[in-house]
């Protein structure tokens, strides 16, 4: 073999590499039933979710966000890997809502929850009566005090 | 009708050439080949008399062409109204047919198309522009407006178009488009002769690569330069546009258009070193046809929205128009010349004997590395779309993958490109011996951050550990390679440029000399200027009142060494001076259009000259003509006019409305609602196209007045509201400082960034373009300029094989 065609080889290799290492460490957004934030799994199809809430007796926190969303970026930063907030998310079924691209039961949601921008979170009981609405962005602190509230809003009921 | 007429006329012209073309060149004959030249001039000429002729339908706004209409309006000024003319699909590839077609005909006129050789080159190049030219037949920039909207009946013109993407109304927009159109068309030449080899190697009659080696080069060289220029361009519109992350953001649009340009790059090196019988015999005239083939790639991707939206990848006829070029291309470009690698190509002796460290394996190296590098920009791309594809999971990728991959064979590349240099000039013991010095101050320079923002990025735990890896390397690892390139190019150039008797060849080596420098001084200036770039903001509460006064307050900008002062405030909007006449018809225009305009929702104004107020109606009659205006509903007794009034109104055109009435021919039925006076107008009417709020500044700096200038913000009503800045910049020695601007109410919110370096880029892109254009002036074997002194005389054979 020729130094070229050794080092043709070597290169062709190595982009195969890059290739194969990069499509597998790339963050994933979503799949066919769930879109990721942080580390977290939210559920896509709104029937779905609102049936297995129904089903396991749990309260629905509907997330509006946007791929474009520099403050939906920070919840994936911030809160949606923050151990406190995972721990208190379990209680919850999630439905993440893409503002952008939706089916008409998501455009529904929307108009009910008077969800026009993101990033926008309601606590909602599996009837979907409201228990909390959190517009915009909350610090983790206070965003750990509102789940917090949707949850005795929601036991109290 | 002229517009489709020059266009089917251009298509059937260039039919014609390609067929006889393609004739000739299989049955071997001249049959016809004194009309084919002719025919591509035609084909040529007709092409440009449309691009005239839609430039000239948006000078003068003739919105009865919808493609016009779609894209200026009124209110823009004349410049920006030929910038509409590449705003769109339709426009852009009749930019791109035409300066194809006389591409063609130069290279027809110039070279002859007797040869067999150069009749399957023509047949290539005509036949492309032909396709364009079908493109254009079949989604014309000539549909008329009343094809495009049947509803608003036969002979209508609009009176104002719908206007222009605000963020093309910048003067870099205005030049980048045609400048990147000339780069592609120039590489349709490149790409034909590339093919031409192939088939002609195939089908046994030996290619044509090495007698057309020099036209090649040419062609390749300065479509370089016109798409470095275009890249540069549009960097600095991205600067002065807010939002789209200074000069480069790994947008998509922009990922596309830097992938044929590594290529190209890429092109150039292996075209440099390409032997007819041993070094690149396959590989130059493939990545040659390959070139065009990511052209059409990045023009799919930029044109088709698919990374917008992955589903509407082939909805409008652009669209599939380009994948099927894209098809072809990549045939033609890609699979041709693989195949034949593959199958055909003779094997080369294989001679374990042969040393590594030669000249020739380093520029390989070269060529892999810049083929690596466009392949990082390929699968950024591509993985995306193809992963959702095939698992339906969306991934992100993220400017980090861009840059994180690009680092490290940047890097390699640079230090590559030095020792390169070196071995020319040094021998192989000194060249090595630097090339380890280099090495490890790079790798040690790569542990040595003075600061966080040293670092690539920004490391988060969650990453993979390669891009944590390489996101926790210092900048300061840049400065080596740097040096080291710096250092042996200007080496090699003093002692290239002094001892040779060639005036010519001189020249050439201090281009090489400058392109590599240029490009070297680019990137370290890109990477430390996104790094450094300081940013903090004030918000000014008073802004108005503070504009009045004389002696405003001066607000320092925490953080930061800066100081503003408010010394203007102002909102406006735009056109200043709205003439209804714009919008809305005479009564001679109204009669003139008659039936056609029956029943359609029309403004017409004229003076009052007869008022009939009754129960149900309050009837105006218009410059004694047979045209009244007609006011029902509630409030219509309220209406206010009377005899001498200047009115306008807005409503139905109902012909023979009132039959008992002889002197109305129509009668235009609004509510009170929608008529108003001449000079105000009633709020359908209302022509503002643009609401803007600016403030003016003085820019102070360490307490020293630094400048002063405006900024703020424009808003676009009549396009979804769209938000455009105006920033205020500042261009400094060593920095420039930006100011960004959000004014409403009175407050201005003010950002200002501290932006290191741009003079520097500016310079080495001058340097770098400057250089490849005295390379293509100078060098002695294929330059433009041939004749500098008597001293060239001597064979360019002198000049050794394989320099840059």
């Amino acid at each position: 073999m020729t130094p070229r065609k050794t080092l043709t080889i070597a290169l062709l290799i190595m982009a195969l590499g890059i290739g194969y290492y990069s499509m597998n460490t790339a963050s994933v957004l979503s799949d066919e039933s769930h879109t990721y934030h942080g580390d977290t799994a939210w559920k896509t199809d709104v029937d779905e979710a609102m049936e297995t809430a129904a089903a396991e007796d749990k309260p629905v926190l509907v997330y509006f966000w946007t791929t474009w969303c520099t403050y939906c970026e920070d919840y994936n930063k911030n809160a949606y890997v923050d151990p406190d907030v995972n721990d208190r998310l379990d209680d919850f079924v999630l439905l993440a809502v893409n503002l952008d691209d939706s089916s008409p039961e998501a455009k529904d949601l929307q108009q009910r929850y008077n969800a026009n921008y993101p990033p926008q979170h309601v606590a909602i009981t599996p009837d979907g009566e409201l228990l909390v609405e959190i517009n915009g962005y909350a610090e983790t602190d206070s965003f750990i005090a509102y789940l917090d509230e949707a949850q005795s809003e929601w036991e109290s009921r | 009708m002229i517009g489709p007429a020059l266009i089917a006329g251009s298509m059937l012209t260039g039919l014609v050439a390609t067929v006889l073309l393609f004739r000739g060149y299989l049955r071997r004959d001249n049959d016809y080949v004194s009309v084919i030249t002719p025919l591509i001039g035609v084909t040529a000429g007709l092409l440009v008399v449309a691009l005239g002729y839609l430039t000239y339908q948006f000078v003068v706004t003739d919105y009865t062409n919808a493609y016009v209409w779609n894209n200026t309006a009124n209110y823009i000024p004349l410049l920006y109204r030929i910038t509409g003319v590449y705003a769109g699909n339709e426009g852009s590839v009749l930019l791109w047919a035409a300066l194809a077609a006389v591409v063609a005909f130069w290279s027809a006129a110039r070279r002859g198309i007797a040869s067999s050789d150069a009749k399957l080159v023509q047949g290539l190049t005509v036949g492309i522009v032909t396709y364009f030219a079908a493109m254009l037949f079949f989604d014309s920039p000539f549909t008329s407006i009343t094809e495009e909207f049947p509803e608003m009946g036969e002979g209508v013109a609009p009176l104002d178009g719908t206007g222009l993407n605000p963020l093309l109304i910048d003067p870099y927009m205005a030049i980048h488009p045609p400048v990147m159109f000339i780069a592609y068309a120039l590489l349709t030449m490149p790409f034909a002769i590339a093919v031409a080899h192939f088939i002609s190697t195939i089908r046994g009659n030996g290619g044509l690569f090495s007698d057309w080696i020099g036209s090649i080069t040419r062609w390749l060289r300065v479509s370089w330069l016109f798409l470095t220029a275009a890249i540069v361009l549009g960097s600095l519109w991205s600067y002065r546009v807010l939002g789209w992350g200074g000069i480069w953001a790994w947008d998509p649009v922009e990922t596309a258009v830097l992938i044929p340009w590594i290529f190209l790059t890429a092109t150039l090196h292996a075209v440099m070193n390409y032997r007819s019988r041993s070094t690149y015999a396959t590989l130059a005239p493939a990545m040659t046809a390959t070139t065009f083939a990511l052209v059409i790639y990045a023009t799919a991707i930029v044109r088709s929205g698919v990374f917008r939206s992955v589903h509407s990848f082939a909805d409008d006829g652009i669209g599939l128009a380009l994948l099927v070029l894209l098809a072809a291309t990549t045939i033609l470009g890609v699979c041709l010349p693989l195949g034949y690698w593959l199958l055909r190509e003779p094997a080369e002796s294989a001679d374990d004997s042969q040393p590594w460290l030669t000249r020739a394996n380093l520029l390989h190296l070269a060529v892999l590395g810049i083929g690596l590098l466009g392949f990082v920009s390929v699968w950024g791309l591509s993985f995306p779309v193809l992963n959702s594809y095939i698992t339906g999971m969306e991934v992100e990728v993220t400017g980090n993958y861009y840059n994180l991959w690009s680092y490290p064979i940047v890097l390699a590349m640079l230090l590559l490109l030095g020792f390169y240099m070196d071995y020319d000039v040094e021998g192989r013991r000194r060249a090595l011996l630097s090339l380890g010095v280099f090495t490890t101050a790079t790798v040690l320079a790569a542990l040595v951050a003075p600061t966080d923002s040293w670092l690539l990025a920004t490391s988060d735990t969650n990453d993979a550990l390669f891009y944590q890896l390489i996101g926790s390397v210092s900048a300061l690892s840049l400065l080596p390679p740097a040096a080291y390139v710096c250092l042996t190019v200007i080496n090699r150039a003093l002692e290239y440029v002094p001892g040779s008797p060639s005036r010519n060849y001189q020249f050439k080596q201090v281009g090489v000399a400058m392109v590599h420098i240029g490009f070297v001084i680019l990137v370290v200036s890109v990477a430390f200027s996104y790094l450094f770039t300081a940013q903090s903001s004030v918000i000014v509460a008073d802004a108005e009142q503070e504009a009045a006064l004389d002696d405003s307050g001066v607000h320092d900008v925490p953080d930061s060494a800066y100081a503003v002062e408010v010394s203007d405030y102002r909102e406006y909007q735009r056109p200043e001076d709205p003439d209804v006449r714009n919008v809305a018809f005479s009564v001679d225009e109204v009669t003139a259009r008659g039936d056609s305009i029956h029943e359609t929702v029309q403004p017409v104004y004229g003076t009052v000259t007869e008022v009939n107020q009754g129960p149900e109606a309050t009837i105006v009659q218009l410059d004694d003509s047979q045209i009244w205006l007609g006011v029902v509903g509630d409030g219509q007794a309220d209406v206010d006019v009377s005899e001498g009034d200047r009115v306008v109104g807005v409503g139905y055109v109902m012909w023979d409305y009132l039959p008992e009435l002889s002197q109305t021919d129509a009668v235009v039925v609004t509510d009170p609602a929608d008529i108003g006076t001449m000079t105000n107008p009633p709020a359908a009417l209302d022509q503002t196209r643009v609401q803007g709020s600016a403030v003016g500044l003085t820019v102070y700096e360490g307490g020293e007045r630094l400048a002063s200038g405006e900024a703020g913000q424009e808003r676009y009503l009549q396009q979804d509201g769209m938000e455009v800045r105006n920033v205020f910049v500042d261009r400094g020695l060593a920095h420039d400082t930006y100011v960004i601007a959000a004014v409403d109410d009175g407050t201005a919110s003010l950002t200002i960034r501290q932006i290191p370096l741009m003079n520097l880029m500016r310079i080495s892109t001058g340097v770098l373009l400057a250089g490849m254009l005295v390379i293509i002036l100078f060098d002695p074997a294929y330059g433009l300029v041939r004749a500098w002194s008597r001293r060239t005389e001597q064979p360019t054979t002198t000049e050794t094989p394989s320099d840059d």
